[in-house]
């Protein structure tokens, strides 16, 4: 290691964040829309410190030789339940539904690192996630925040960063969404003016079921440019929450966006990153009808950021396989990892992340093939720097249940 | 790989067996062996090929469905079957399309489907796929749940499905019979089934059916009432059986539609298909079968298979898995992604393992989600081929649905059903470009004529346009 003159106390910090290592000879893809080459990444202290094939190193410096397999920025889901929903048909085990709050509803001190989807989501490529509530209020569910998946107690992530919400079919009907979408994004605008207080005591904020949290949340999205994600699909509905960006000068960005295709002027006009399922082409309701395969290629080619979800829960890290169908049906390939890594970066604004550049933490995951393959898995995952154990509970058994000793499995370990 | 040559007359023999099946099998030969013929025949198949012309596939690569695989072979396709593999055969006058760099597979099958009985989009008035009014419903047919115009079918054919198995949901103990069909939409339920394919009897352990009627505060409210339930059924189903064995037909019980499934499953003429995640509960359900001398064919959503791998090899019972699936539930909890390698290699590569889906989008890919279980199977330390790892969406959901004799394979004689896909099936970037069923086309990447359209697509975002082009 560098700097063994230092102070004893250096050494300790610096031996508890990481050592420096040279991963040399990947084929990298940056995460920022470049076509991939292959180079070499010096990582110390946390961060990539260079990039490049002629990179100076000292004796200190461990060598990891990569012989060209892919490297690309450590996954970041856009939308998760992450560490605070470890059975979904088990309400006990969840943590991401509130009966008193709603714009405001906060998960962040509920994030369990030791859950079970962390280590799996992690040993697949996952590096980081925005964890979410679900929609226990309507339209806005609450705040989401972005979480580090090393695993920590000392949990390292940004607090309620963005809003999330939905506009869409529901029980009543969505002229009635809409409106209570426009007062909700009204109260937000009074904080401007108006002490929590007072809006508090207002008749509208008593209608709406409001508490201080909701309306200080209100006031981050209209005022500071929170990032107010909202899940819609029908084309009309989609220039219905453009028509609202421009309105509050909101930090749109749209999930599933189905129909997007059919507003694909409108949409690219208002600069909105989106977040899809390239592979969800059911038209599961009438909002949806005009799904298709064909949604990354059509965003990709008008130049809208795009972000990927899955359906499924508790694999975030398809993802990968929700990209790699985009590419499949057209959308290009730096535009899929870019994606998975630093679009995610950008429009929740996680400033030291999602590309391997000079500067940025050391999320960095090198893969046993193309990381579009779903057959490929990673072969070294590393968060701030540190390499990363590859183990779960899946592997765990796994090794349990091939293990041909004679006895009973309990004995197997 | 030697070429093989069926003679015409051959395959006009199997061909025309397979259409008398169809039309005479009521007042046929299996009369002596069936109590109530005409009843057992009842719903049966009208599907009838589409009109097709000999097609030779020139220089494809070829996986079998049997663990084969053959480059640069040629492939003859007549009158709705397969005619003739080889190394270079010439046929003067059919239609040849070149398939150099390209592959061939048998028609993609999946085991376990609820298209069509619970269609898109998923709006309460087609949600048709759970009789969830009484544990014991042995008596439905998921087939006569089935809407012909749900937009997944054609969906999941450009995914390369030619053939699938619709079952029943799983809040019932029973939960009813699921059938067969080829993915074709045709006006009538009948016309879409698979000619000759058993019935399967759906079946469902653990966490739904004591969840669904424990919150109604009925039995079963736990996994022991969930025994209680089948036991007692099977009991009845016994004594019923019996009763309608008695050559004195007045001596016989008044029919009973829930009985005439589990005397099916007991005559060995249904096949269970038995939803069950957890191992002990797997094995628990083999211990019933022996009490009541059945057969389980399949277990579904075998989220544990991995931990009785041996067991089930030695019973003969198949598992259809998910690659990955997890957490959803408390029963899904321990997933490894190696399942579904695990259990094909148990007892010497002797078990039988199924890449399933139970999702309108995961059947459109089940080329992908086999990629996923071939390459985690191989990172847990086993080699698994491709060639091989096709089996788990031809041959062996065929094997399971009871219909391997006609289709799930590239042999000569079976069904022409094949997928011509435009690179390696095992890579995301892989399409299927053409999916012939019986011969004929049934989707073409390249031609819109032959895309299906359903009824529901029509116009329905706007009259000029219709909702897939």
């Amino acid at each position: 290691m560098k700097r063994l003159s230092l102070s004893l106390f250096l050494i300790f910090t610096f031996n508890l964040s990481s050592e420096t290592i040279l991963l040399k000879g990947g084929l990298v893809h940056s995460g920022n829309g470049d076509s991939s080459k292959i180079q070499d990444i010096l990582i110390s202290d946390k961060t990539i410190v260079g990039i490049g094939t002629n990179l100076i190193i000292d004796g200190n410096t461990r060598v990891i030789e990569v012989n060209g397999l892919p490297v690309t920025p450590g996954l970041i889901s856009p939308m998760s339940n992450l560490g605070i929903v470890e059975i979904n048909a088990l309400d006990v085990t969840r943590d991401d539904e509130s009966d008193l709050l709603s714009a405001g509803f906060s998960i962040f001190n509920a994030f369990n690192p030791h859950s079970t989807g962390i280590p799996w989501n992690r040993s697949n490529g996952v590096t980081s996630a925005m964890s979410t509530p679900s929609a226990s209020s309507f339209p806005i569910f609450g705040l989401g925040s972005h979480f580090v998946l090393d695993g920590s107690l000392e949990i390292k992530g940004s607090k309620d960063i963005a809003m999330y919400g939905r506009l869409g079919a529901s029980y009543g009907s969505r002229a009635e969404t809409l409106s209570v979408l426009e007062s909700l994004l009204d109260i937000g605008k009074m904080v401007k003016t108006l002490s929590i207080e007072e809006i508090l005591e207002m008749n509208l904020a008593d209608q709406l079921e409001l508490q201080s949290q909701d309306i200080i949340a209100l006031g981050k999205v209209v005022n500071d440019g929170m990032p107010f994600v909202l899940e819609t699909n029908r084309a009309v509905d989609i220039l219905q929450a453009l028509s609202m960006k421009k309105k509050y000068g909101l930090n749109l960005v749209l999930v599933s966006v189905e129909e997007a295709p059919m507003v694909l002027d409108q949409l690219k006009e208002s600069n909105t990153p989106v977040i899809i399922d390239p592979m969800d082409n059911i038209p599961n309701s009438f909002d949806e009808l005009g799904s298709s395969l064909d949604l990354g290629k059509i965003l990709d080619q008008a130049g809208i950021p795009i972000m990927f979800s899955t359906q499924r829960s508790h694999n975030y890290h398809l993802m990968r396989q929700g990209a790699g169908n985009a590419v499949a049906y057209g959308m290009s390939y730096e535009t899929a990892i870019k994606g998975m890594s630093n679009t995610v970066a950008q429009t929740f604004r996680l400033d030291n992340r999602g590309s391997i550049e000079a500067g940025k933490l050391a999320d960095v995951i090198v893969w046993d093939g193309d990381p579009l393959e779903p057959s490929s898995f990673p072969k070294i995952v590393m968060i701030e720097g540190k390499l990363q154990d590859l183990s779960s509970r899946s592997t765990k058994l796994t090794e349990r249940y091939t293990n041909t000793e004679n006895k009973p499995s309990s004995y197997k370990h | 790989m030697k070429n093989k040559v069926l003679i015409p007359i051959l395959l006009f023999t199997i061909i025309s067996c397979s259409e008398s099946f169809n039309i005479d099998l009521p007042f046929g030969d299996t009369e002596s062996d069936s109590i109530n013929p005409g009843i057992d025949n009842a719903f049966a198949s009208t599907y009838s090929p589409m009109d097709s012309e000999p097609i030779l596939f020139k220089s494809a690569n070829i996986y079998d469905g049997l663990g084969g695989e053959f480059r640069n072979y040629d492939l003859l396709l007549s009158e709705g079957k397969i005619l003739e593999i080889g190394e270079s055969i010439s046929a003067p006058g059919v239609l040849v399309i070149d398939a150099t760099d390209k592959w061939i597979t048998p028609g993609i099958i999946d085991i376990h489907s609820h298209m069509g009985v619970y269609s898109a989009p998923g709006v309460s008035t087609s949600s048709d796929g759970n009789e969830a009014t009484a544990p014991v419903t042995a008596e439905v047919w998921a087939e006569h749940s089935l809407w012909t115009q749900d937009p997944q079918f054609a969906l999941a054919l450009k995914g390369g499905v030619t053939s699938f198995h619709v079952l029943p949901g799983s809040a019932n103990l029973f939960g009813g019979r699921g059938a067969t069909f080829k993915n074709i939409s045709q006006n009538t339920i009948q016309a879409m089934k698979f000619p000759g394919a058993p019935h399967s009897l759906k079946m469902a352990c653990g966490e739904n059916p004591k969840r669904v009627y424990g919150n109604r505060r009925q039995s079963p409210s736990t996994r022991m009432g969930n025994m209680a339930g089948y036991r007692s059924a099977w009991i009845d189903a016994v004594k019923y059986t019996d009763g309608m064995n008695k050559t004195d037909e007045d001596r016989r019980p008044t029919r009973d539609l829930a009985m005439d499934t589990l005397m099916g499953v007991l005559n060995g003429e249904i096949l269970i298909q038995n939803h069950c995640y957890r191992a002990e509960e797997m094995a628990m359900m083999i211990e019933m079968s022996r009490e009541f001398n059945y057969k389980i064919t399949t277990f579904h959503h075998a989220v544990e298979a991995y931990k009785i791998a041996d067991l089930l090899a030695d019973e003969g019972i198949c598992a259809a898995m998910w690659a990955d699936w997890w957490g959803f539930k408390h029963e899904a909890y321990d997933m490894v992604q190696a399942n579904v390698a695990i259990i094909d290699q148990a007892r010497n590569g002797t078990g039988c393992a199924i890449v399933h889906s139970d999702d309108a989008v995961g059947i459109q890919h089940l080329n992908q989600e086999a990629a996923k279980a071939m390459a985690a199977g191989n990172r847990a330390g086993y080699e698994i081929s491709k060639a091989h790892a096709m089996r788990w969406i031809t041959s062996n959901p065929a094997k399971a649905a009871g219909i391997l004799d006609q289709t799930g394979t590239i042999e000569v004689g079976k069904d022409a059903d094949v997928v011509l896909w435009s690179g390696n099936p095992f890579s995301i970037y892989s399409r299927a470009e053409k999916v012939l069923i019986d011969g004929a086309f049934a989707f073409d990447l390249n031609n819109p004529k032959i895309q299906p359209i359903t009824d529901f697509d029509l116009g329905i975002i706007q009259p000029q346009t219709n909702r897939v082009q």
